[in-house]
This record gives C-alpha cells, structure tokens and sequence, in this order.
C-alpha cells in the first residue's frame, strides 16, 4: 500500500501540469467581479458584499498570510496554489500544519459565487461560514479564531486595510470573513478555450477531436457535470471502492443518514488540467486513469448513483479506448490559463 | 324585599371590589422591571464545582465535569391574562466557569404576573442558517477561544457541551465528552437537537416596575446522565455526532427545573 502511494505520488508529480508558462498576466483593468455571459446568476448574494478593490486586496493578504495558523506556517495558499487552479500541488490529500495529513484532496477555489455549499461532503453552506473550518481544523491550520483576529487586530497594516475596506479600523470576524470572501468571489474562471467557443469568442477554436469529445461528455457525463460550473453539486456515489479500513462515509458525515453514505460533491470539471490528483481521496493520478474507472473501475458500492448502473446490472459508463481520449482532449479545453495566471490573484 | 336589599348591596360590593381591584392593578401594573434568569448548575442536590466534584451516574460510573456549558434562546414568559413576551434575538451561553454568564437579565419586561416560562437550549433554526453578519455576541466564534462552541465542518452551533473525566473512559485521559449541536439541516432533514424548556412556575414572577425579580433554574447533571436514557460512559465516552447527541438532549431537556423566585 505504502508503495502504491509512492508510486502514484510520483505519477501525480509527473503528470500534473502546470499552466504554461510562468508569465503573470497582467489584468489590472478587469472588473474584480463580473458574470460571465455563459454562466447563471450567482447564488451568492452580492449585494451584501460586494467584491471591493479595498476588501479584495485585504482578503488577498489574509489568503497568503501563514498567521492565520497556528504556528504561522500554514496559509490558504498552502493547500490552495494558483498554478494549480488553487488546489495542492502534488498532494493526494492535504498536508497541515505540524506535517499533519488530512483525508481528503483539496479542491480548488474557482466560481465559489456559483455554490450552494463547500466541501466534498457540502458540510458548510455559505462561502461567509467557510473560512474557519479550515483555521479551527486540527489537521489544516489548527488554530482559533479568537487568536486569528487578535493577530490581525494586532498589526497596523492590516488595521489600514480594514479602514479602507470598511471605513473603520475595527477587526472583527465579519470583516474578516467577508474579505475572504470578496477575494474567493473574485476567482471568477470562465476563460477557458471552451468558454470562448461556447461564447463565439476569438480563440474559442475547437479540433474535431475536442468537439466529439465535447459531443461524448453531453451524452455521457453531462448529468452530473451540468452546467456552466460542470457540477449539478448534487452528492452522489461513484463506485469508487471504499478504504476497508475507515472508510470515508462522505457526505453522510453531515447528514447522518444512511442513504448518504459514501457520496461525495460531484466536482467542477473547470482547470481539471491543473487539478490533478482526482477524486475526493486523490486516488487517481491522472485523467486516463478516472476515465478508466468510470468505464471499467466503477463498483457497487452501497448508494451507488443509480446512473452508474444499467437496468441489466452492467457498472460505468461505456467508453471506448478512443472515446476516453476524446473527452480528455475536451476536458483539457477546460483549462483557463488566464486565471491561474493573473497576477491579481498571485501572493501581495 | 330583605333578601332583594342583600342582594343588591351584594352586588354593589362585587363591583366596588373588581372596580377597587382594577384600579389597584392599574397602579401596580404599569411599566416595566427586569428579569434575572439565574442558571445553577448542581450534582443532585450538591454544588458543581468544575474539576473537583466527584460524582456516580445511575451505573455506578464515577465522573468529574471540567466543562458545562449551552445556549439559552428564545425565552418567553406568559402571563396569568395570556400575555405573552418574547425575546427576540438575545442569545445567551451559560458556562459553569464565567459566573456572570449564569446570570441572564431581561431588561424591559412589561410589569405583570408571570406564571410560565419557556426558553430553548440551543441556537434556533433560523439563526443558525442566518448570515454570518447576524452573529453577533456568544453567536460570534471569535468569543470562544479554546471553549468552542461551534462545528465549523458541519455548519451549527453546539448547543450543550460537557466534559469531563471519569475513570470508566477508554479514551486518552480518561476524558468523556458530549458535544450536541443540530438543528435539523438547512436543505437536507437532520437530526435536531433543539430543545424548549417549558416550565409552569409554581409561584408567580411578579415583575413590577423599576424592579427586580429572579427566577432560579437548576440544571441537575444527575438528569444528563439518567433520564429516559441511562448514558454509560464506558460505551460511549464521547458524543458529537447528532443521532447520539439525542439520547443526550432528550436527558436534559428534563434536567432543567424551576427552584425557585426571588
């Protein structure tokens, strides 16, 4: 077992692509927040707090700054890299403070405005409450929130900030909250080559290869990946076959309820490129090998999703060797380079 | 003609005494005083000290309490007419360590006759799925320090905390822990832990203008551990998902009484 993480850890070194290039783009004139026109409204109620520059800005420096740990160490970015669509760069599941190892991939932060809940298992319901699950998380940056704001209240620039953002110096954990908030809000990813051919942008060219492939996600994975967000967010079972020991029970972690067990969010498809290692135990190191599982891995687990399952009690999704490549070549139509390259986003 | 006379001055006397009474309710019943819900906390009929009272539960397992704190909402108190006060959006956590928390004051209570009281251990529904911008006070977790009183992974306040030691524990320390929290889940059914105190008042809570009264609760942690459900530490050292956390909740929403007004 011990060898197989090593050998897929290396894998996910190997395979996980970085955006290319190293160049920041530059785009000080684009508005912080904006809807794309190929996406809904939003769920978040920006009206109650909307993207400022001033609490942007303020949001980025607490997003980058280790003090929100325990120890100083550990900061958002830790586990939530910008290369990498804000997710952990070669990690299965997420490294702590102290070395501490969690149990699950971190997923990235991108189009947060579009959710209806967070986490693998949709624990936290607002984007405002989410903050502090990770800062109180014993694994991740284990420390109070009390002490949090007595850090932040305890420098003079962040004060500064605060009264720009706010009007008064005063730091208080809604501030702080909803100046993470406003910098998550911001990650707005809708850039990708597919968003311009769907939006009949120039640059928004599509092969042959990408369009069958696009042509084979709508038949064949489209009901749970829907949307413009590629997630219905809906919890579901997808056969992935359970640890024996301690399984993680998912989304009934939450809930409670038995008809829950083993049901994970269904992710964003967005920058999956970026993204890898996949699923919600970072189980697999690359593309061919989810789609591996899907047409040939999937197992009937307790609540599998009914649609992995045909009435003749055949598992997955049939797939053949060349439809697989087809829908990764779309799927990498889905990496937008501007954002996990706009230098807004990089650390202040 | 006698018995007509009698009659009538009987009658005069009736409405001269309800006219009398109403004129003397008038004087007294007029503006307002404050209520003071004073929270006790005991071991049967001993004082709870933190850390150093020893008690048994109902199987014979001896505890310490280190920690025991929970919310107070949604207080209501009704009057002998049906009047009803309510207090909307004060939230309170009672915590054995803060003694001025023990002690909560309603400000403004209307002078009356109170007979019944009612109030929720735990943060409502509503507030509890309410934007982060409305939790203010003991609803704000930067107030909790190392003594939280909030799941951050599965979003909901913990409405009852209390830890302790017993020697019965297999967990590390010797520790036992029940932390119960659930209101009954934003989109999906949970389970709900929320719990209404209602209490008929043995005497009333006679709240007169510019003063005082107090209402002294007892909360019996013998009732946590014994009550419709026997909780043995030794099975289960630690409570904090919320289908556990009921057997717990349904205990203590019997544990609390009314002792008495002063």
């Amino acid at each position: 077992m011990r060898y197989l993480i090593l050998i897929a850890g290396l894998l996910s070194l190997w395979s996980c692509e970085k955006a290319g290039g190293e160049v920041p783009i530059i785009n000080e004139e684009k508005p912080l927040f904006e809807v794309p026109s190929n996406f809904d409204e939003p769920v978040y109620d920006l009206s109650k707090n909307p993207v400022s520059e001033e609490g942007f800005q303020l949001g980025r420096k607490l997003f980058y700054d280790g003090r929100l740990s325990r120890d100083g160490t550990i900061s958002c970015a830790e586990c939530h890299g910008q290369p990498y669509a804000f997710t952990h760069h070669g990690h299965i599941v997420s490294h702590g403070i102290d070395n501490r190892v969690g149990r699950r991939n971190a997923p990235p932060i991108q189009n947060t405005a579009w959710m209806t809940s967070f986490f693998w298992d949709g624990g936290v319901f607002d984007l405002d409450l989410f903050s502090p699950a990770p800062i109180m998380n014993p694994l991740e940056m284990d420390e109070t929130m009390t002490n949090v704001i007595d850090k932040i209240a305890a420098d003079s620039t962040y004060r500064q900030m605060f009264k720009e953002a706010y009007g008064t110096e005063e730091v208080n954990t809604s501030r702080f909250l909803r100046a993470l908030s406003q910098f998550m809000n911001a990650l707005v990813s809708a850039n990708s080559r597919y968003d311009k051919y769907v939006r009949n942008e120039p640059g928004g060219e599509l092969t042959a290869d990408e369009l069958e492939g696009l042509r084979l996600f709508e038949q064949k994975c489209s009901s749970c990946h829907s949307g413009a967000l590629f997630s219905d967010q809906s919890f579901r079972n997808n056969g992935l076959e359970p640890f024996r020991i301690d399984p993680d029970l998912g989304r009934a972690l939450v809930t409670e309820r038995p008809e829950d067990r083993l049901k994970f969010k269904v992710p964003s498809l967005r920058n999956i490129r970026f993204t890898a290692p996949y699923m919600h135990d970072g189980r697999f190191s690359s593309l061919d090998d989810v789609l591996d599982h899907y047409a040939a891995g999937v197992q009937d687990t307790e609540n599998l999703d009914p649609l992995l399952k045909s009435e003749d009690g055949i598992l997955g999704i049939a797939l053949t060797s060349t439809e697989k490549a087809q829908i990764i070549s779309f799927l990498k139509t889905l990496s937008d380079e501007e954002f996990v390259r706009d230098s807004r986003f990089a650390a202040p | 003609m006698k018995s007509i006379f009698f009659k009538a001055a009987g009658f005069v006397a009736v409405i001269t005494f309800l006219f009398a009474c109403e004129t003397m309710n008038d004087d007294e019943l007029t503006g307002s005083g404050t209520v003071v819900l004073e929270f006790d906390n005991r071991i049967g009929s001993n004082e709870l000290n933190l850390g150093q009272t020893v008690a048994s539960n109902n199987s014979g397992e001896e505890y310490t309490v280190t920690t025991l704190n929970y919310f107070v909402s949604n207080i209501q108190l009704t009057a002998m007419d049906g009047k009803t006060i309510s207090f909307p959006d004060q939230y309170y956590i009672v915590r054995e360590a803060d003694e001025a928390s023990q002690r909560i004051t309603l400000n403004d209570v209307p002078a009356g006759d109170y007979h019944h009281l009612t109030y929720m251990i735990g943060v409502d529904s509503l507030k509890s799925v309410s934007p982060e911008a409305e939790r203010t006070g003991v609803l704000d977790i930067y107030s909790y320090g190392d003594d939280n009183m909030y799941w951050v992974w599965n979003s909901g306040y913990i409405f009852f905390k209390m830890e302790g030691v017993s020697p019965v524990s297999t967990k590390p320390g010797n520790v036992f822990k029940f932390h119960i929290g659930g209101f009954g889940g934003k989109d999906t059914a949970t389970p709900n832990n929320l719990k209404v105190i209602d209490t008929m008042l043995s005497e009333d809570l006679a709240v007169r203008n510019m003063s005082s009264s107090t209402a002294h609760v007892v909360l019996d942690v013998t009732k946590v551990f014994d009550g419709i459900n026997s909780l043995k530490i030794a099975e289960t050292p630690v409570i904090m998902d919320m289908t556990g956390g009921m057997k717990v909740s349904a205990n203590y929403s019997s544990a609390f009484s009314m002792d008495h007004i002063h």
